[in-house]
């Protein structure tokens, strides 16, 4: 049995069906697992010792603790840094980085992670399965409407705070006063490499010229 | 065993042919709602005893396994599930209608191909020597007649570096928890089993049959007897349940 923290077989229970519920709704994506059926994925938090194992089969997830066998691939990691590397759109800078290490079959955890990523639920499809279609339809377009509304007034939001911090309340920077100081402090950067290169210059020459002892 | 033609069933002394008959007659009774009646007298519990013991069998992609007693398959499915369409499971009872139960709930839930269901007496396995890499029996070592046979069978089928497990219900380790077991096994039981499967009877004899059963340290004793080797058990809910698990090197 591992050491550390691990996390309760009643409470992995209930993420094992809250996981598989979710799988449940998009059939299509769940068709993915399939193909790593049986493999065994161990995922463990550094710090805390606390081991999560995952066996992915035709449509559905099993989650154990430490499950007594030697995983196909372990993703051992930092809290933070698993968080992080699930949240990032290119996985591989958390391990390049160090805060994520992989070991055994690191295709088996691309795989994995790709099929996670694909679950896509169509939650009008779901919706009319309880209160029939044409009101899970109406439904999904008042939902989409407010969705539509949420992003403009998000947007206009932005902008609108963007332009009083800019402009009204000049508490920050435009793009364009930004791009200026860098520029300046870019040529600043190389005028002083070159006069660094010239003064070093002088004194190679000043060396040469000096009579020897 | 004081007399070899007598054995026991529950409380009771009977002859050695007429146990498994009877024991038979028992799971006839409740086979219909033998989930809910799990889920009644454990609170839900059983289902974690199970985890815990798939944990342990720490079984793999491709491997073959046989689940006896199998009941209506909580192990088996979730075998299924890990040894994936390479390996293979033998879903196995003694009583015909608890198997043809898990093979209808098995088949509703769509898991099929790798499941395969025998009608098999855990004394007489009828598989070849050195057959399968894992061996569970759950919840059904109790009942069985002669135990040690059937331990000696569990370890005969099993190949070099397989393991068996098996989860039962066993005696806790402190008085007080076992008088209020006691209270709960000799009144809630018969009075949940008159309820859900009007047999308070069968129920009864679920109570007394774990008092018969042999205690955690016995029954290490007997696997080691039966030829496993690194034999250790895992005591759950205070010792109301073990898995004992033993291995064939």
């Amino acid at each position: 049995m591992t050491e550390g923290v691990q996390i309760p077989d009643a409470i992995l229970a209930v993420i094992e069906q809250t996981v598989n519920g979710y799988i449940r709704l998009d059939p299509e994506g769940a068709t993915a697992f399939a193909a790593l059926d049986g493999r065994i994925i161990g995922i463990e938090l550094a710090g805390f010792g606390t081991r999560i194992t995952i066996i992915p089969s035709a449509q559905r997830l099993q989650i154990f603790g430490d499950y007594d066998a030697t995983p196909d691939c372990l993703i051992r990691g930092t809290p933070l840094g698993l968080l992080r590397m699930n949240m990032a759109e290119h996985k591989e800078s958390q391990v390049m980085r160090g805060e994520v290490e992989i070991s055994g079959d690191t295709a088996l955890a691309q795989s994995f992670s790709r099929a996670l990523a694909g679950l896509e639920i169509d939650w009008e499809e779901q919706l009319a399965r309880i209160i029939g279609d044409p009101f899970a339809h109406q439904v999904g377009n008042q939902a989409r409407a407010v969705s539509q509304w949420g992003r403009k007034t998000s947007t206009t939001l932005t902008s609108d705070l963007q332009e009083y911090l800019q402009e009204e309340a000049r508490l920050l920077p435009s793009r364009v006063e930004v791009e200026a100081v860098l520029n300046q402090i870019d040529i600043l950067r190389d005028d002083i490499e070159r006069t660094e290169a010239r003064i070093e210059r002088l004194t190679r020459q000043l060396a040469r010229h000096r009579p020897h002892p | 065993m004081s007399d070899e033609k007598i054995t026991h069933f529950g409380y009771q002394q009977v002859p050695v042919e007429e146990k498994a008959s009877r024991v038979r007659a028992v799971f006839d009774s409740v086979a219909s709602r033998y989930d809910l009646m799990n889920d009644l007298m454990s609170l839900g519990i059983h289902r974690l005893w199970k985890r815990h013991t798939i944990e342990l069998s720490g079984v793999r992609h491709g491997q073959r396994v046989l689940d006896l007693a199998s009941g209506t398959g909580d192990l088996a499915e979730r075998f299924a599930g890990i040894v994936g369409p390479g390996g293979e499971v033998i879903m196995s009872d003694i009583n015909a209608a608890m198997l043809r139960e898990g093979r209808e709930r098995m088949i509703n839930r769509g898991r099929v191909g790798n499941l395969h269901y025998v009608l098999i007496n855990a004394e007489q396995i009828p598989f070849p020597a050195d057959h399968f890499d894992c061996v569970t029996i759950g919840f059904g070592l109790r009942n069985v007649t002669h135990k040690q046979r059937a331990l000696e069978e569990m370890q005969r089928v099993l190949r070099p570096g397989g393991r068996a497990l098996i989860l039962e219900f066993s005696h806790p380790l402190s008085k007080p928890l076992s008088k209020a077991y006691d209270l709960y096994s000799f009144s809630v039981l018969p009075t949940l089993g008159r309820l859900v499967v009007n047999d308070p009877e069968s129920y009864r004899y679920l109570a007394e049959s774990i008092r018969m059963h042999p205690d955690q340290e016995t029954l290490r004793a007997m696997m080691e007897t039966a030829g496993f080797e690194r034999c250790d058990y895992y005591n759950h809910s205070g010792g109301i349940v073990a898995i004992h698990r033993g291995f064939k090197l």
